[in-house]
């Protein structure tokens, strides 16, 4: 399994298996999120965009994942692999919510054609 | 009371018959003017002659200057060896090996680079030795500066690279200066590194001096190679060659390379052929510019899979067997799996899961048969754990991986027959759409926060490429901090498009090693960059001077991202555990308050610098500046502000 497939793995079974929470889900505020993501230290492995660390140490990518509150509440409380974990009482649900907006929020990166330096 | 009783007069004099008169009695006269009457002032400043100095006899000639000296003879030995560089912060335990070395062995062959503190020039022969292929020679300090060379020692062990490293030493102690020189010697002097040396020698007198250094170049250069350490004794150094002795250099003969036993290495080729999902696994294999080539041919005949898990760059980047990018995904589905020169073949065997409770499982399946090929059997000590987890193999050959690959190819071709020819095709046609496609989605993952501010990795990687790629290059850093970029993204196919990592991970590593391998490049005419992390710089900065001082030329880019990362995401890992909040996880990983000017400090000291950056756009049009600065022969840095990872 590719580094890639086994990220998505994750990422499909994580909202399978909370895809029934999500009608419990608190709403997020997306400028909220971008502080809460910044000040628990989110980007030190996914990036201040959520670009991800890449390669074979960095944490996933999560702009543009589609990673809906449910999963992302569960992986932050029991966190596949080796992502540290965060209790409710460092974060609580509505903070998880405020930064799952905020990811959700990440704009698309422009297209991969536009930029020659990595078509060469 | 008198410390000239203590030192043996004799000894020295009876060495010293061939000194000149004339200069002992130039000596001699000021001493005796010394106890004449000071004369009244005179209108006419220049002192009158005193006769009674000049004319008298003195009551006893001391014999001060000499012709050649021990340290001379030195020279000659280390000069056999045909070094171009000899690195090395001054000090007095090796006095006279630095004179000899720049006025009788002429400062060439090996030529003095002047470094500001030993982890640099043992650092620099580190990154000398991955693009030259022969090692620098060091001096230093007898225990104080050994002691400044430990860590960077320790980096070249683990790394396979043979530094040669000459320190001073005073073993007499009636030779000892009172005070600082008892300090700076030992008894044994080498202890300190004999954990992580391949071999010392403490040698006893000028021959032996001459064996030992030819031994430990030998040795330094059979595989594994590794760094040695001599001894040159202060006395030895310093007392003249006794007359009518006769000294010999031995000669250094071609060293051959211990392969494989070739029984083991046509079980291998067997194993290979017969497999339905062979996997090559390289780390520290590529140890000459050949190596590439022979994997590359083993490989497309077997069209299997390789990982190069960057210990050298053993396969080209974009070779289509290169299956880097799906280790662990052709690893799980292997039925057999070739380790080639596996700094830790457990690690690619398994996974570790680093939580409260730190587990691991295998990755391989069971049943999978695995072979180690490697010269980390042929030589290993205990105490320090470089060696890794013990990795269940079915088969471990001792030798040289790339002195045995030619033998393994030979045995390949001859048990590949025509029937197997269409089932290699087949498997490889799959991995070459698969490391397109793996290309194609490294692309795209490099467009996310590509406007980004700090600046991602990606981005940087990418415009320095966009710079770099038609020039003839060479990358003399570790990637594993930008992601691996390079990797996924450069076209890297020649052996000095990638140099590996600093073996131990002791930071510190990059600036010197850069400026090291910088150095080997420089006749080669070669555009040396470096992707340079800002905790390591700041370990060993004083390596900016030195390259300024011997115009090395190195683009050295900064990944500047304020802080120890790995260490900040480390605390992050055990504050999240103790349900503690992020509040303080900057305390101690973090270079904030003030933000450090790697331009101006730079700059001070005679390298030019651009910075710091922190708009992606302004990357493309410094680059191009930095590059034409370092084409006219000088060092460059530039201080880009990045993302963490």
């Amino acid at each position: 399994m590719t580094a890639a497939r086994f990220w998505t793995a994750i990422v499909m079974a994580l909202f399978l298996a909370s895809a029934a929470r999500a009608a419990d889900a608190p709403n997020g505020d997306p400028m909220k999120g971008r502080a809460l993501y910044t000040a628990n230290g989110c980007a030190y492995c996914h990036g201040t965009a959520g670009q991800g660390g890449g390669g074979r140490t960095g944490g996933l990518r999560l702009a543009q994942m589609g990673i809906g509150y449910p999963a992302f509440l569960n992986q932050l409380r029991h966190p596949v692999n080796e992502m540290p974990p965060y209790v409710e009482s460092a974060l609580s649900d509505q903070d998880v919510a405020h930064i799952q907006a905020f990811v959700a929020s990440l704009p698309p990166p422009p297209d991969v054609k536009s930029i020659p330096i990595l078509n060469n | 009371m008198s410390n000239d009783k203590d030192v043996p007069d004799v000894r020295r004099r009876k060495f010293l018959k061939g000194a000149g008169l004339a200069g002992a009695a130039a000596m001699a006269a000021p001493l005796n003017a010394v106890a004449q009457p000071r004369p009244a002032p005179a209108n006419n400043p220049v002192p009158l002659p005193n006769k009674a100095a000049e004319t008298a006899i003195p009551p006893a000639l001391e014999v001060l200057t000499e012709g050649k000296s021990g340290s001379d003879f030195m020279v000659d030995c280390i000069k056999s060896l045909g070094f171009e560089y000899m690195a090395a912060n001054p000090a007095s335990s090796f006095r006279g090996l630095h004179e000899s070395l720049v006025n009788y062995g002429g400062n060439k062959d090996p030529e003095f680079l002047t470094c500001s503190h030993e982890e640099i020039s043992v650092a620099m022969g580190h990154g000398y030795y991955k693009i030259e292929g022969k090692p620098l020679c060091v001096f230093a300090h007898g225990t104080v500066g050994l002691h400044h060379a430990t860590m960077a020692l320790y980096n070249a062990w683990c790394d396979r690279v043979p530094v040669y490293v000459v320190i001073g030493n005073i073993m007499d102690v009636q030779m000892r200066r009172p005070g600082i020189e008892w300090n700076h010697s030992a008894q044994d002097p080498a202890a300190v590194v004999r954990d992580y040396t391949k071999w010392d020698d403490n040698p006893a007198s000028l021959q032996h001096f001459a064996e030992s250094s030819v031994r430990a170049y030998k040795i330094a250069m059979t595989p594994p190679t590794l760094p040695v350490l001599l001894v040159a004794d202060g006395v030895l150094q310093e007392d003249p060659i006794p007359e009518g002795m006769v000294l010999r250099i031995p000669k250094l003969p071609q060293i051959s390379v211990p392969q494989g036993e070739s029984g083991a290495v046509a079980e291998t080729a067997r194993m290979l052929v017969n497999a339905e999902n062979p996997v090559l696994i390289a780390d520290h294999y590529a140890r000459t510019p050949e190596a590439a080539k022979h994997l590359v041919a083993l490989a497309e005949v077997l069209q299997c899979p390789v990982i190069d898990t960057s210990g050298r760059l053993n396969l080209p980047t974009r070779h289509p067997l290169n299956q880097s990018a799906r280790a662990r995904n052709h690893v799980s589905q292997a039925d057999v799996i070739v380790g080639l020169e596996m700094s830790d073949f457990w690690g690619s065997l398994n996974s570790y899961r680093d939580q409260l409770h730190r587990t691991s499982r295998p990755i391989a399946k069971a049943g999978a048969r695995t072979v180690s090929l490697g010269a980390n059997d042929l030589y290993i000590k205990s105490n320090y754990q470089d060696f890794q987890r013990f990795a269940d193999v079915d088969l471990a050959i001792s030798g040289d991986a790339e002195a045995t690959m030619p033998m393994l190819i030979e045995q390949v071709k001859r048990l590949a027959d025509n029937g197997k020819k269409s089932a290699y095709e087949a498997r490889g046609k799959k991995l070459a759409e698969a490391h397109a496609a793996d290309v194609q989605r490294a692309r795209v993952d490099a467009t996310y926060g590509w406007d980004a501010s700090p600046i991602t990795t990606a981005r940087l990687c990418m415009e320095v490429w966009a710079q770099i790629k038609d020039e003839d290059w060479s990358l003399a850093s570790p990637t594993a901090s930008v992601s691996y970029w390079p990797q996924r993204l450069w076209t890297m196919e020649k052996p000095y498009h990638f140099i590996g990592d600093g073996g131990g991970m002791g930071i510190g590593y990059c600036a010197s090693a850069s400026v090291g391998a910088a150095l080997a490049n420089r006749k080669h005419g070669r555009l040396t960059v470096a992707l340079q992390n800002d905790g390591d710089l700041l370990m060993t900065i004083g390596v900016l001077w030195t390259a300024a001082h011997h115009k090395i030329p190195i683009l050295s880019v900064m990944h500047n991202n304020r802080g120890y990362h790995q260490e900040l995401m480390h605390v992050q890992r055990m504050a999240n555990r103790h349900m503690r909040g992020l509040d303080r996880a900057h305390i101690g990983t973090t270079l904030r308050e003030p933000y450090i000017d790697y331009a101006k400090i730079a700059q001070g000291m005679g390298v030019e610098a651009i910075g710091p950056i922190t708009d992606p756009k302004d990357l493309a049009p410094a680059l191009k500046r930095a590059i034409a600065i370092v084409k006219g022969g000088e060092p460059v840095l530039l201080d880009v502000v990045t993302q963490g990872r």
